[in-house]
């Protein structure tokens, strides 16, 4: 039993360190004077160590720029997608209204579309439009998420007639009852979709490689790369670029873990 | 008298009520579609008419914002006769049924690591969903220079064990896509973890502790309890990421470029280089009808498998 309990041990934690390791080397790396060895242990591991990468990343790639454009596309994507969700969510689980079927059939139809199936119109569309290295290309295709629809109507789909009954009887119109009951119960799937949107708005990869060419409106997942490509032999300054773009993403993972994990898990199940 | 007058009230009332309904009625329908219409508006523009456009684009032929010639279904048929179609589609299905197994058993490993009751488990969750934070390109960054050979770190680790040999682990096709199945392993199976330990923890801890008294092994609580309480999540799992690995690009573009040759190039790949580089939307629109059917086609039995689900 004690061996069979040693033996768990010693492959989960070595399952966990082939894991991190990966994360780790890029860290060190990224600290280490260009040029040095950074495939022996004992060489990754002695000194010097020195900011120089970061300070040829600072002053090379637009880094600040990046970063920012992609919290802007992920923030108003995330904002954007709760807001109108949540309205038409409302509408499918609390008002009977002439089309609801439809509405609903064509919303969970889509579900089924992958973006990467209809980049050909919406590019076509964004050019169209004159829209290519905008904000608004970046933002505004994403924004419309059957997802986030259907998981908010079956946390309304919950909440008690009554409650919705007693507000009416008081006077209340339909908005009131979205903003003053419906929005405040269901902050939780709301955070959920929340962290969900916004992953996957931080990592989206196609759609901005498509519609961002310019450097000053690339996101950090083209615009990384594209900085990389010229430093093809030096391991210090690519692997510096790497952690300055994970940074944000790491951070907020270390603060909300929890959050994190449990909004994946409710947005992934249900 | 009397008696009409009450009539007559009751009538009234009744049609009051009618009314009132049906304004009611109005009411609903005006308030429920100006609910509906921001969400409406931009999902008819960018998800509706995208698929209808698309269709059209795919009887083109022409490049984008020039005037197009309609060629019926002339894409289609070239499509059918253009064998980097067929290698680009075969090697998007190689992946799914490389990839779907592999993330989908040892995400289930590890949440059974994670769950079990050894000393930082939490600690563990950090670090096998860790990756799944970072975005694709630094995480090919990350393998690329790893994968290395003669510079790179696993190359390196491999000599000082005592293999010799120099591994191209991406310029040759079977390596290449090992190493590409890897990195998308390390990348995102924190996420199908993170669903099984959700359905490990609604286990109630009653049917093992049943399952210990009448002298059940791990082996046997495992394969009796454990893995039959997990059908519904193990269900969802396989087609969540059998519908991810259908997407591929991001990993073999910015590895191997789809390389050696176009042996690991998948179809959004291909789609991506006749669209953008070839500048040949007709074309790149018929075969991305093609990866629409095949993941309509997944998705539909979700929703079923889900909604079945949902009725139980």
């Amino acid at each position: 039993m004690k061996g069979r309990r040693l033996l768990l041990y010693i492959g989960s934690y070595l399952f966990a360190a082939i894991w991190f390791i990966p994360l780790l080397w890029m860290l060190i790396t990224s600290f280490k004077p260009e040029g040095s060895v950074v495939t022996v242990l004992s060489e990754l591991l002695r000194p010097p160590f020195t900011i120089e990468s970061y300070k040829t990343v600072q002053e090379q790639a637009l880094m600040g720029k990046w970063t920012w454009n992609s919290v802007v596309v992920a923030v108003i994507q995330t904002f954007g997608t709760l807001l109108l969700c949540s309205l038409a969510a409302f509408a499918l689980s609390q008002i009977q209204f002439k089309g609801k079927k439809l509405v609903f059939v064509l919303i969970v139809a889509g579900l089924m579309v992958p973006v990467e199936a209809t980049i050909i119109p919406l590019f076509s569309m964004i050019v169209e439009l004159n829209w290519v290295n905008s904000y608004s290309a970046l933002i505004l295709p994403g924004i419309a998420l059957p997802l986030g629809v259907l998981i908010l109507k079956q946390f309304y789909d919950s909440i008690p007639k009554a409650l919705v009954e007693a507000a009416k009887i008081d006077g209340a119109n339909l908005f009131t009852i979205w903003w003053k009951i419906f929005l405040p119960l269901s902050r939780t799937s709301m955070a959920a979709l929340a962290i969900f949107v916004f992953i996957q708005s931080w990592n989206n990869f196609l759609w901005p490689l498509l519609v961002a060419n310019d450097a000053n409106m690339m996101t950090l997942p083209v615009a990384i790369p594209t900085f990389q490509s010229s430093f093809a032999t030096d391991l210090s300054v690519p692997m510096a670029a790497n952690v300055l773009a994970s940074l944000p993403a790491l951070i907020v993972f270390i603060l909300f873990q929890k959050h994190i994990i449990k909004g994946i898990t409710m947005t992934g199940i249900k | 008298m009397e008696m009409n007058h009450t009539h007559s009230k009751y009538k009234f009332i009744r049609l009051s009520r009618i009314k009132k309904e049906s304004s009611e009625v109005m009411k609903n329908n005006i308030s429920a579609w100006l609910f509906l219409f921001p969400f409406l508006f931009l999902y008819g523009w960018f998800m509706l008419y995208p698929i209808i456009k698309g269709f059209y684009i795919s009887l083109t032929k022409g490049s984008f914002g020039v005037e197009s010639e309609f060629v019926w279904f002339e894409n289609y048929i070239e499509m059918f006769k253009d064998y980097h179609f067929w290698e680009a589609l075969w090697n998007t299905v190689y992946f799914v049924l490389i990839s779907t197994p592999t993330i989908v058993v040892i995400g289930l490993i590890m949440a059974l690591i994670v769950n079990s009751k050894l000393v930082g488990t939490s600690f563990l969750r950090s670090i096998f969903f860790m990756p799944y934070m970072l975005a694709i390109s630094v995480v090919t960054s990350i393998w690329v220079f790893i994968l290395q050979p003669y510079t790179g770190l696993l190359n390196s680790i491999l000599h000082q064990l005592g293999i010799e040999k120099e591994i191209f682990w991406l310029s040759e096709p079977t390596l290449a896509w090992f190493s590409i199945l890897f990195a998308t392993l390390w990348w995102t199976v924190g996420f199908n973890m993170v669903l099984f330990l959700a359905g490990l923890q609604e286990i109630p801890d009653e049917i093992y502790e049943a399952a210990e008294i009448d002298g059940a092994g791990p082996w046997k609580k495992f394969w009796y309890i454990t893995l039959p309480s997990l059908k519904g999540v193990m269900v969802l799992v396989i087609i969540l990421q059998s519908i991810a690995s259908f997407k591929l690009f991001g990993q073999p573009w910015l590895m191997t470029g789809g390389g050696p040759g176009t042996s690991t190039r998948p179809l959004v790949q291909y789609i991506y280089e006749v669209g953008f580089k070839e500048w040949n939307p007709g074309y790149a629109s018929a075969m991305s009808y093609v990866l629409f059917l095949v993941t309509i086609i997944f998705a539909f039995i979700q929703y079923k498998l889900m909604s079945e689900k949902r009725g139980e």
